[in-house]
């Protein structure tokens, strides 16, 4: 199993592969976690819900991220992210807002100019790790990641096809 | 004054096709905004007059507009009497381009002043000057750089870089005229003043002065950063080349050109990868490309929560996966065990088929309880109920293209749980049709089931 998982993450395979077997992992390993802790507890409406939704949201991202590898800014930025907010997670959940928000204001410029917020920053916000780029970069990590976002879109599709029959 | 703006239309030709500059408006407008006295004769007097009248040091430096450069520019000590010419000529432009709110508010006015002044009195003292008008027509011209070099050196806003050269250009510019000027002044000062007849046919360039001002603007400032750095060496100042647009030879701006290229294709490779990127603006294409990544996002979002249901069986998708080396295709074999935890289910199904049954027994015990429950639960599982006849109708319509699987199953009441009372005639039919890698489009076409109650 272990030698026929390498080769499906070769980088021959495409960034769609790698992507799939990753998420179909952790949406494997999230099933075991939620089965262990009993099965009523995804039965709550609600608040169990949004847990897993979110949880599979970020279990999808994650996924992606390590799919794309450290190669890109935007991948690294999002896995520090995610590796900080599972770290901090299981200390408490508001300390980690306010940790959060301490990191990205210091990655901002320092200098508090009230203007309006241009294109390129709201492009900033979306992207991760898009604070520390200039335009140019910025530019080329979001067309990377668009890229990378259309088949995360297109392989969550078809998986969800695929298990609700 | 119009035979002189002719003139000056001739003088402008001769330099036209190396600035492309258009100075015949620039001198018309000079000479009408000088207050110099045609018919001053004698040269001194014409001097004393040319500095007197021009006014000095207007205190916001013209500099702070460009940043300085001490990029040396190519001298040819070869042509020096023709480049002091085109210098005298370099000095209009920015006056100029004022008036096309450039918004240079330019130091160059007296120096402008005089080269207008100098222009018309070598008009004036007629073609067939003498060879020692022509030597005395340099004495000024050359005064009057250095008066003019020494007015800007007098600022106090130019930085220290370029009032240090300015002090250092004046011996410069003294030394250069000294040394190349006065030497091959005969001949040369003839040639000019032969060019200044020059018929008048260059072409109107009005158009290009804005944007050819700028572009001159920041050749010209350059030009006291390159006398200033040059220092003491004789007439390099004179022989740089005139910047056009889109080549300029300033590493800053040769920097920003290659930054906006950069951008451009960048640009441009987003564009293929949005959809609806026919948006020619850049400011528009962002919006399209913020819009399309929170679309993106949002989509995620979307499909994270619809797999409530469905994520816990993905064991078999995992192990055929990893058999299969191909990329796309996922084959679901087993997701019965999805619904046989998610719904505290009883049965254990392996195939498609028992997993819809199951589905559907769940269904029907939920309709028994509470119909509410039993409607989320649908929902969360991405399905609704319809009417058996639609489902068919749906299916055939659907089922010539892809590899359809429509399941369809009546399960009445009274066969699923056995207990209570059924209405017969209600009908749970479970539509889902597979759909290879289809995109998000149909969606609601699938999995569809409705109920009907008579």
């Amino acid at each position: 199993m272990a030698s026929k998982h390498t080769i499906a993450t070769r980088h021959a395979q495409g960034i769609r592969a790698r992507f799939a077997s990753r998420f179909l992992r952790s949406l494997l390993r999230l099933r075991r976690r939620s089965n262990r802790f009993g099965g009523s507890q995804s039965n709550d409406e609600g608040i169990g819900k949004r847990i897993r939704t979110d949880r599979i949201k970020i279990a999808a991202y994650a996924s992606m991220a390590r799919a794309v590898g450290p190669r890109r800014t935007w991948s690294r930025a999002l896995l520090f992210k995610l590796r900080n907010r599972a770290r901090i997670h299981g200390v408490s959940r508001k300390r980690c807002l306010v940790s959060e928000k301490k990191r990205v204001t210091r990655n901002k410029v320092v200098v508090a100019i009230s203007r309006e917020p241009s294109r390129a920053d709201t492009l900033r916000k979306l992207v991760p790790g898009g604070d520390s780029m200039d335009t140019c970069v910025l530019l080329e990590e979001t067309a990377h990641y668009i890229k990378c976002l259309a088949t995360q879109v297109t392989v969550m599709q078809s998986i969800a096809d695929r298990l609700l029959l | 004054m119009r035979p002189c703006s002719r003139e000056m239309q001739g003088m402008n030709s001769l330099f036209n096709p190396s600035s492309q500059i258009p100075l015949q408006d620039l001198q018309n407008q000079q000479i009408q905004n000088s207050h110099f006295d045609p018919n001053l004769s004698s040269n001194e007097d014409f001097l004393e007059q040319m500095l007197s009248s021009c006014s000095w040091a207007d205190p916001k430096s013209p500099w702070d507009l460009n940043p300085p450069t001490n990029l040396p520019f190519p001298t040819n000590n070869s042509s020096s009497n023709s480049a002091k010419h085109r210098d005298l000529f370099n000095e209009t432009p920015s006056s100029n381009s004022d008036s096309n709110n450039v918004g240079f508010r330019n130091n160059f006015d007296e120096s402008v002043i005089l080269a207008s002044k100098l222009r018309q009195h070598q008009i004036s003292c007629g073609n067939g000057a003498a060879v020692s008008d022509a030597a005395k027509m340099m004495l000024p011209q050359q005064l009057l750089m250095a008066v003019a070099r020494g007015g800007l050196s007098l600022n106090d806003d130019i930085d220290g870089s370029l009032s240090q050269g300015g002090d250092g250009s004046i011996q410069g510019l003294f030394n250069g005229f000294g040394a190349g000027s006065m030497n091959g002044t005969d001949g040369a000062s003839n040639q000019s003043m032969q060019h200044f007849n020059h018929p008048q046919g260059g072409a109107m360039q009005s158009p290009n002065l804005g944007a050819q001002g700028a572009a001159a603007t920041t050749a010209v400032m350059n030009q006291p950063q390159a006398s200033g750095s040059n220092g003491g060496a004789p007439a390099q100042p004179r022989q740089r080349v005139r910047a056009r647009r889109g080549q300029a030879t300033d590493p800053h701006s040769i920097a920003e050109r290659l930054r906006r290229e950069r951008i451009a294709e960048r640009m441009k490779a987003l564009q293929e990868l949005v959809p609806n990127a026919n948006k020619t603006d850049k400011a528009s294409m962002l919006d399209e490309i913020i819009d399309y990544v929170k679309f993106l996002q949002l989509q995620v979002k979307v499909l994270s929560m619809s797999r409530l249901g469905g994520a816990a069986a993905v064991a078999p998708l995992v192990a055929d996966m990893s058999s299969e080396a191909g990329g796309d295709c996922i084959q679901a074999n087993d997701n019965g065990g999805s619904l046989a935890r998610t719904t505290n289910g009883s049965q254990t199904a392996s195939t498609n088929d028992n997993s819809l049954t199951v589905t559907e027994h769940q269904v029907a015990k939920m309709m028994e309880e509470d119909m509410g429950t039993a409607m989320q639960y649908l929902q969360g599982k991405g399905l609704c109920l319809m009417p058996i006849s639609l489902a068919t109708a749906i299916s055939t319509a659907t089922c010539h293209n892809r590899t359809s699987g429509i399941i369809s199953s009546h399960a009445p009441m009274h066969q699923s749980n056995g207990e209570g009372p059924t209405s017969p005639s209600m009908s749970v039919l479970t539509v889902q049709s597979m759909t290879m890698g289809n995109g998000g489009g149909d969606g609601f076409a699938k999995d569809a089931a409705s109920v009907s109650k008579p």
